[in-house]
C-alpha cells in the first residue's frame, strides 16, 4: 500500500512535504544542495533538517542526519533512556524532498524509523530501491509523488 | 615484529565478486557458418541491422581451422537469441532476409556476457567464442601491487587503527584513521561513539570531539608527521575483550542495558567512520577558515569543470598562506598546503569492513582508498553483503583493500571468545 487511504491523510502528507520543501528552499538560499525534511511523531512535527554539507565541509551532513541529531539530543536531554529513544523513533515518520541516499537509508534503518515519504527518486545513489534497497519491509516509499523546488 | 613480516598481505577487493574463469556468465546468440567471400558484406550489414550493443568485447566473426584438409571456416554472430515467456523468439525480419538471401544455416552459440578482466578469464572466454581483451589500466595506486615502502606504511597506519580500537573499558570498537598518503600525515581519526556521544560538546566546540584519540595517535608520529614505530609490538591482548564494533551490529544499539554511571548520551549513528569524517571536516575548517565575504573564493567548486583548474587552486592556496603568516601555526598545518576538496586523495584505515551507512559516507567524502583488516560478514558493504565499490551509478569510486597482519588474529580470537562474532 503506497498511498494514504483517506483524503485527510493525503492532504496531511502534502502539508508535511511542503514543510520539507521549505527546508530545502532554506538550504538553496544558503548555497547548499536543496534537500530538506521533517520528522513527524503522532501528527506533530518534532524535528526538521536540511543539507549542511557546504557549510560544515562534511559531506555526510544530509538533511536526515541533521534532523535525527536534533531528536537524539533533545530526547536524551529530557532524560529518556536508549530504549525509550528507540521506541519513539519507531513511531516517527520522515518526509524528505528527495529519496534518501544509501547512507541515509541505512541510517534510517539503524534508528528504526517507521515510515519514509520522499518526493523525487534519486537515480544516482538512492537507497530505497533506486540503487540499493536498504529499507525494511516496514518502509513505505511514496514514489508516486514528485516535488520540485523552483 | 619483523618475524611476522612474511604473513602480512594487502589484498585488493575488486568491484565485482570474483568468479572462477570457467563460470563466467554467458548469453545465447544465433550464429552461422558463412562463405569467406561474403564476410565483409555480411558483417557490415549485420552491424547495421543487429548491432551487439552490450557485447562490444565479443568478436562478430570466428575463424576455425577445419580438421580435415586444414581449410579455414568462418562463422558470424547473426543476433542475440532472445527467450521470452512465449519461448525462443525468431530472427528479426532483416536478419531473416539475410539468412534466406545467403542460404545460411543458423545455430545457437554461447558468448561471454562481460569483458574479461584477466588473461585467465579471456582464455576461458575464447573457448566459447572469441572476445577481445584489454588489460585494465588502473589509476589508483596499489591496485597493481605495493612497493615494500608503501606496504610498510600501510601496515603501520593499520596498527594505529588497531591501537585506537581498544576502548578504555577493555572492549574492542571499530576505529578509523584518515591519512594523506602524499605526505604520510594523519588527517583525522576516530573510534565508535555510539555509547559515548558528547552532544553538548559537539555544539559548543563546533563538533571538535575526538581530541583525546587524535592526540594518542599523534604521539606515535614524529615531527614530520611520518609514522614512527610503535613503542612495542603488543597492540591488543586477547584476554577479557568484548567486540563492540558498531558496524558489525548496527541495529543492536537499543539493546544495550542502560549504564547510569555513563555520563554520555548515545548516538546510534556515531560509527568510527562518521566520527573521523567529522573530525577531518573540523580540521579543514580550522586550517582553512573563510569569512562570509570570501567564502566564494575559498569554496572548491562543486562541479569538476572548475575544480581542477590549477590557477584557482594556486590562488586559494596563496591567499591562505599570506593571510595566515602572522598567526601561530597549528600542529596540523604544513606550509603551502592546498585546501583539498573534502577527503580527495586521502586514505582511511579501518579495523572492520564498514557497514552500508559508513561505506556510503566515504563515497560522499571522496576518500580515495579504504584499507580494512577484518571482514564484516553480516553487515559489511565492501564485499561481504553489499559491494558499494562496484556500484557504477555512484558519483565517486574508491579502491578497497583488505590488510592481513598477525596482530589482527588477536582481535579475531578475542571476538570469537567473547561473543561469537567474526
Amino acid at each position: 500500500m503506497d498511498f494514504p487511504k483517506e483524503e485527510g491523510d493525503s492532504s496531511k502528507t502534502i502539508a508535511y512535504m511542503e514543510l520539507a520543501i521549505e527546508q530545502a528552499k532554506d538550504a538553496l538560499n544558503c548555497l547548499e544542495v536543496p534537500v530538506g525534511c521533517v520528522i513527524v511523531e503522532d501528527g506533530k512535527v518534532v524535528a526538521s533538517g536540511r543539507n549542511r554539507t557546504t557549510e560544515t565541509r562534511n559531506a555526510t551532513r544530509h538533511a536526515e542526519m541533521e534532523a535525527i541529531d536534533v531528536l537524539l539530543e533533545q530526547w536524551q536531554s529530557n532524560g529518556l533512556s536508549i530504549s525509550e529513544v528507540a521506541k519513539k523513533f519507531s513511531n516517527c515518520t520522515l518526509y524528505v524532498t528527495c529519496e534518501p541516499c544509501i547512507m541515509c537509508a541505512a541510517a534510517l534503518s539503524i534508528i528504526g524509523i517507521k515510515e519514509v515519504y520522499y518526493g523525487c527518486p534519486n537515480d544516482k545513489f538512492g537507497g530505497c530501491g533506486s540503487i540499493l534497497s536498504l529499507h525494511s519491509s516496514s518502509f513505505q516509499p511514496l514514489s508516486g509523488f514528485s516535488f520540485f523546488v523552483p | 615484529m619483523d618475524a611476522h613480516r612474511d604473513t602480512c598481505q594487502i589484498v585488493y577487493i575488486p568491484d565485482k565478486p570474483p568468479v572462477a574463469p570457467d563460470q563466467q556468465p554467458t548469453v545465447n546468440v544465433f550464429a552461422s557458418v558463412i562463405e569467406p567471400k561474403h564476410a565483409n558484406t555480411l558483417i557490415r550489414r549485420l552491424n547495421q541491422i543487429a548491432p551487439l550493443e552490450n557485447l562490444r568485447h565479443v568478436k562478430r566473426i570466428q575463424k576455425k581451422k577445419q580438421a580435415e584438409g586444414g581449410k579455414t571456416e568462418l562463422s558470424v554472430i547473426l543476433c542475440l537469441a532472445i527467450v521470452d515467456e512465449k519461448g525462443l523468439n525468431g530472427f528479426p525480419v532483416d536478419v531473416q532476409e539475410l539468412v534466406n538471401a545467403y542460404n545460411l544455416s543458423p545455430f545457437m552459440a554461447q558468448v561471454c556476457k562481460y569483458a574479461a578482466t584477466s588473461k585467465e578469464e579471456w582464455e576461458e572466454q575464447c573457448k566459447l567464442w572469441p572476445t577481445s581483451f584489454h588489460p585494465p589500466t588502473y589509476n589508483i595506486d596499489g591496485i597493481t601491487g605495493f612497493s615494500e615502502e608503501d606496504a610498510q606504511s600501510v601496515l603501520s597506519f593499520m596498527k594505529m587503527a588497531m591501537k585506537l580500537a581498544k576502548s578504555g573499558d577493555g572492549s574492542i570498537l571499530n576505529a578509523a584513521v584518515i591519512v594523506d598518503p602524499s605526505v604520510q600525515q594523519i588527517i583525522a581519526s576516530g573510534q565508535d561513539q555510539v555509547f559515548s556521544w558528547h552532544a553538548s560538546r559537539t555544539k559548543a566546540s563546533g563538533g571538535n570531539i575526538p581530541v583525546r584519540q587524535s592526540e594518542s595517535v599523534r604521539s606515535y608520529s614524529d615531527s614530520n608527521g611520518a609514522p614512527a614505530a610503535l613503542p612495542n609490538g603488543s597492540l591488543i591482548t586477547p584476554e577479557n575483550l568484548l567486540v563492540e564494533a558498531s558496524c558489525l551490529k548496527p541495529w543492536q544499539w537499543s539493546k544495550k542495558p542502560s549504564d547510569i554511571s555513563n555520563p554520555c548520551y548515545s548516538h546510534p549513528l556515531r560509527h568510527a567512520v562518521l566520527v573521523a569524517i567529522e573530525s577531518s571536516a573540523d580540521r579543514d575548517r580550522r586550517l582553512f577558515p573563510c569569512s562570509e565575504d570570501n567564502e566564494q573564493n575559498c569554496l572548491e567548486p562543486m562541479e569538476s569543470s572548475c575544480a581542477d583548474s590549477p590557477a584557482k587552486r594556486q590562488k586559494t592556496s596563496l591567499e591562505y598562506v599570506e593571510g595566515k603568516h602572522s598567526s601561530p601555526q597549528t600542529e596540523d598545518s604544513y606550509p603551502g598546503a592546498v585546501r583539498p576538496y573534502l577527503c580527495t586523495g586521502y586514505d582511511i584505515y579501518l579495523v572492520w569492513e564498514p557497514c552500508a551507512m559508513c561505506a556510503m559516507a566515504l563515497v560522499h567524502q571522496r576518500i580515495r582508498r579504504i584499507f580494512y583488516a577484518l571482514p564484516n560478514p553480516n553487515a559489511g558493504a565492501l564485499g561481504s553483503v553489499h559491494r558499494l565499490q562496484g556500484e557504477k551509478s555512484l558519483n565517486h569510486h574508491y579502491a578497497v583493500f583488505r590488510v592481513f597482519m598477525p596482530e589482527v588474529l588477536d582481535i579475531v580470537e578475542s571476538g570469537k571468545a567473547a561473543n561469537g562474532i567474526c
